[in-house]
């Protein structure tokens, strides 16, 4: 039970990753121009989310549908990767939307 | 602070992110994709925040909330959906290449405008007073550090940039590190770039700062506009040019001192005194080498008025003056006047100096530039030191 949430996340995530495969949407459209956008996306709301424990506006539950572990006080592991599901979905979005001003020949 | 002043800081660097890829980008941002996005992404939020919060992955205070729901979703959680949307395809659209090379060249002219070299003198100041005081990293200190490291820079030396367009083309020395040649057509984005960055920050600092530090913030932000925007400019009026320029180094510590709640000894004012006394001496010989430029761009400063001479000797004067008042602070504090030494053996050689050969002050400048970063090495020390001893 401990890794259901994680899991979740993770299938999710991979699901993210092969339709942006089959469709060309962010990774697969520019791969570093994707990796600092998401890893500033994720980066920020990392700040948001700390800012927020700080400020004892939101914590994290008591469920047995997480790990337990944490990467910083009150935030869980699972946090990360539901950040970058968001960024990444987000993209994705934005990408399948925009594909038309993409140049279909710089597809892998 | 409440969930939504939270998120009033962070969405407002998205709408900074957002406006500046819609003025450098106009024709990449697809506004209408950006709306379906949004659509689709509010949905989601609604309904997987529904089922973390109802299975219980995180909770909230209910007293910092507004009470607005979606179900059992605070409203507030929907505003990272909204970043996420907004701001990323911004950041997207403004890493693009290719036909966004001018975009490109606009993000550089505003780091180049924003004098990297001198983010440190204003963030460490900042940064300096309030963990000496506080004794611990806390969010405000990594918001201020970041604010008086870049936007407060931009606001500063874009401002200048921007009004000092016609005398800075007859300036060879303002066109790399020390300076910028900003071209006409980066006045507008410059100075949009300015406002968009300063507001998020000040924005924070003034929710978690009481009265006295608004007036800091007040004036250190003042002396940043009022120094060269048009209708003011300090810094054409003599002596009032190095009094500003030096408020601006030194009212980031005061700011640091005022929000972390310090107590201002007699020790801390004469090492406040001391550092504006270098403040207004580095400005000082800093103007003495644009003499000639200066006045034939019809600026006025310390240095066209009284004359190169007579300024040079003003700032060994005042670097002198400042170590006496050292002298007078908490230990080992007095040892920091032995640091001062160095600043009056750079400008003593132009003692003598006239104003036909001022511009040979500008040897005297690089080695003030590489002086600092050595000064600032042995102040830090001292102050861990300083530390180490209460």
């Amino acid at each position: 039970m401990t890794l259901l949430y994680l899991a979740a996340l993770l299938v999710a995530l991979f699901g993210m990753v092969m339709l942006d495969r089959r469709f060309t949407l962010f990774f697969w459209r520019d791969a570093r121009r994707a990796g600092v956008v998401l890893a500033v996306g994720v980066l920020f709301f990392f700040a948001w989310d700390l800012a927020g424990v700080g400020g004892g506006i939101f914590f994290r539950g008591e469920t047995s549908f997480m790990t337990g572990l944490q990467v910083a006080p009150e935030i869980p592991l699972e946090e990360i990767f539901f950040l970058a599901l968001l960024c990444y979905l987000t993209m994705n979005v934005y990408g399948a939307l925009t594909s038309r001003q993409h140049n279909p020949g710089a597809a892998p | 602070m409440t969930y939504w002043a939270l998120n009033a800081i962070f969405l407002a660097v998205v709408l900074a992110t957002v406006v500046i890829a819609s003025i450098v980008e106009r024709r990449r941002l697809n506004w209408p994709a950006l709306g379906i996005t949004l659509a689709v992404l509010l949905v989601m939020t609604a309904v997987f925040d529904n089922v973390m919060i109802g299975i219980g992955l995180v909770a909230y205070n209910q007293s910092l909330i507004s009470g607005a729901f979606i179900g059992v979703a605070p409203l507030e959680d929907f505003a990272y959906a909204v970043a996420a949307v907004v701001g990323l395809p911004s950041l997207w659209v403004l890493l693009g290449r290719g036909r966004h090379e001018r975009g490109r060249a606009m993000l550089k002219a505003l780091f180049v405008s924003s004098r990297p070299l001198s983010w440190i003198n204003t963030a460490f100041p900042f940064a300096a007073a309030y963990i000496l005081t506080t004794q611990r990293i806390d969010l405000t200190l990594v918001l201020g550090t970041i604010y008086f490291l870049v936007p407060y820079n931009l606001a500063m030396y874009g401002i200048n940039d921007v009004f000092d367009y016609e005398s800075d083309l007859r300036n060879p020395r303002k066109g790399g590190v020390e300076g910028a040649l900003l071209d006409r057509r980066m006045h507008r984005p410059t100075i949009i770039a300015a406002i968009l960055t300063n507001i998020p920050f000040l924005a924070y600092l003034i929710v978690v700062g009481g009265s006295l530090s608004w007036l800091v913030l007040a004036i250190s932000v003042f002396a940043v506009v009022a120094y060269s925007a048009k209708g003011l400019r300090f810094k054409e009026k003599p002596f009032l040019d190095s009094l500003t320029s030096s408020t601006h180094f030194v009212s980031p510590a005061v700011y640091g001192l005022v929000l972390a709640g310090a107590i201002f000894s007699p020790q801390l004012w004469a090492l406040l005194a001391a550092f504006f006394l270098w403040g207004v001496a580095s400005h000082a010989f800093g103007a003495v080498q644009d003499v000639i430029a200066d006045r034939e761009g019809g600026i006025s400063s310390v240095a066209t008025v009284i004359g190169a001479r007579a300024t040079a000797r003003l700032a060994v004067v005042a670097y002198l003056l400042g170590g006496v008042l050292l002298l007078f602070t908490e230990w080992p504090g007095p040892l920091a006047a032995i640091l001062v030494l160095p600043y009056a053996a750079v400008c003593a050689p132009f003692w003598n100096v006239t104003d036909a050969d001022a511009d040979t002050a500008n040897r005297g400048w690089r080695r003030f530039l590489l002086l600092n970063f050595i000064s600032g090495f042995f102040v830090t020390m001292l102050m861990i030191w300083w530390r180490l001893t209460t």
